[in-house]
């Protein structure tokens, strides 16, 4: 077996669709989407469709365990052991089990909440994160941007299932949300770890992590406003070792992509306008 | 009341440890630091398998082995400085090149199309045969001296046994055809063929050595 997959390479069997994330952003339904003023955007049981929204999101939630399973799998096996040490090894290890049990427990989620395997769309970016040849790049990409967002999802979810009276998705969100801080925390420990001689290597992962942190929050997914459908939970970010400044970073870069997210559904409506008064 | 300074035996009479073993530190040492390089070959290949096979409950499991299999080497990692070797990395070795031509063999497959071919590997071929270098360790160290290692491979059998069940059971499950029997058989046969020229994971005398036992009962 070869060292370093392609995201491409992912073997899926036929119930999975996969799409790329450039055709989500430039769907040219979206514009249309973005005229209906349909409210706050935040998951809450009184939206519209908050019963779809979280399907989807579950579905979107298992699609992403199974990525990171991926990803922790092939950061046990692409390096030597002179590249990433045996510790970080067999912290992967044991990430590996975890994202396994992510994916037992959002395949029944999914049952629970009334969909199925490939009702939605899969995105492989998440994967494509884990595909950096620097272990210390990919484990700030994996653990800390992607396992950080983790903990904004599961938070979001445990609390929809709170406010929704559904014991059982607050109940396996919590579990999850437990797995994710520890996750968060291995990465943190390993930057500090393995850059601690070299400032410039820490520079370029953190760079690495504020590039694949961007990406999550395309759109306006993820931030502190109502209009944020995933929610920033600093309380658990702090517990899994992101400081202050890094949440306050990251809170300007989510709100920097909303007021993108609305000038770009403003200027799409613009022209749908435009479009129809010419017709 | 209980008489406090009535004199007990050290052993309980139902206690039969005994002192004599068949390994000295030495050999515990070089043993274990096969066993560890064996368990990190195998739960790195695991973990850079789960990205290979498209079948969504065997990407789960070998997830959940990558895991056990780490420990196992942790265990073992652990063990060897308390058996004189303090550079643990030293003896983190294969018993010899056979046995790393064989282990090479195992973790080829990578196709999505050869999961038969990585599970018969793991579970028919490399698994049974820890089972088999572990019991043999087990029932053949010293009880008494040896205890701490006797209490990890106790540990490690038990995952061990669940895990070749594991899979075991999905094999029997993927193997729905006459030509997929002879895959597997096929498979395995080769790679026991390499098995076999290495000695086995501790290198030759992995399960003791027979013509040693024949001359001991000749001897009696």
């Amino acid at each position: 077996m070869k060292k370093f997959l392609a995201e491409s390479e992912l073997a899926r069997d036929e119930r999975f669709v996969r799409t790329k994330i450039e055709d989500r952003i430039f769907d040219p339904r979206g514009a249309k989407v973005a005229q209906r003023n349909t409210g706050p955007a935040k998951m809450a049981v009184d939206r519209p469709a908050a019963a779809e929204r979280s399907r989807s999101l579950m579905h979107g939630i298992f699609v992403g365990e199974i990525q990171a399973l991926e990803g922790a799998g092939r950061t046990c096996y692409d390096f030597t052991l002179d590249d990433a040490p045996f510790a970080l090894k067999l912290d992967m290890a044991r990430q590996c089990w975890d994202e396994s049990r992510h994916c037992e427990i959002s395949v029944k989620l999914g049952d629970h909440m009334g969909t199925e395997i490939g009702a939605y769309t899969e995105s492989t970016f998440l994967f494509a994160a884990a595909c950096n040849p620097d272990p210390v790049l990919r484990l700030c990409g994996v653990n800390r941007a992607l396992e950080g967002l983790a903990i904004d999802v599961f938070n979001s979810m445990k609390e929809f299932g709170d406010e929704s009276g559904d014991p059982i998705l607050e109940f396996c969100e919590d579990w999850m949300l437990a797995d994710e801080v520890t996750h968060v925390k291995m990465g943190s420990d390993w930057l500090r770890r393995l850059t601690e001689d070299d400032p410039e290597r820490r520079e370029r992962a953190l760079e690495f992590q504020r590039t694949v942190d961007s990406i999550f929050n395309l759109g306006g997914f993820r931030g502190e406003d109502d209009e944020n459908p995933i929610q920033l939970a600093r309380r658990f970010r702090e517990l899994a070792g992101f400081t202050d400044e890094e949440n306050d970073s990251l809170a300007e870069l989510a709100r920097q992509s909303t007021e993108q997210a609305r000038e770009m559904a403003a200027m799409a409506t613009a022209a749908l306008d435009q479009s129809g008064a010419g017709t | 009341m209980t008489d406090h300074s009535k004199p007990r035996p050290a052993f309980a009479p139902w206690d039969r440890r005994e002192l004599p073993g068949l390994f000295s530190v030495e050999d515990s040492a070089r043993r274990i630091g096969n066993y560890k390089w064996a368990e990190i070959a195998l739960f790195e290949a695991l973990g850079g398998w789960v990205a290979t096979v498209p079948e969504l409950d065997v990407k789960i499991v070998l997830g959940r082995h990558t895991y056990h299999h780490a420990w196992h080497a942790e265990l073992w990692h652990k063990r060897l400085p308390e058996l004189r070797e303090m550079n643990a990395d030293r003896m983190t070795v294969p018993p010899n090149d056979e046995f790393v031509r064989f282990v090479d063999a195992v973790r080829e497959p990578e196709a999505p199309e050869l999961t038969i071919e990585k599970l018969v590997g793991v579970y028919r071929v490399l698994i049974p045969r820890f089972i088999g270098v572990y019991t043999y360790h087990l029932n053949g160290t010293s009880t008494i001296t040896d205890a701490p290692t006797i209490r990890s491979l106790k540990f490690i059998l038990q995952d061990e046994f669940d895990d070749w069940r594991d899979g075991e059971m999905l094999l029997q499950s993927l193997i729905d055809t006459p030509e997929k029997v002879e895959r597997a058989a096929r498979r395995q046969q080769e790679l026991e063929v390499l098995y076999l020229a290495s000695g086995g994971i501790a290198g030759p005398g992995s399960l003791g050595e027979p013509d040693a036992a024949a001359q001991e009962v000749a001897v009696g």
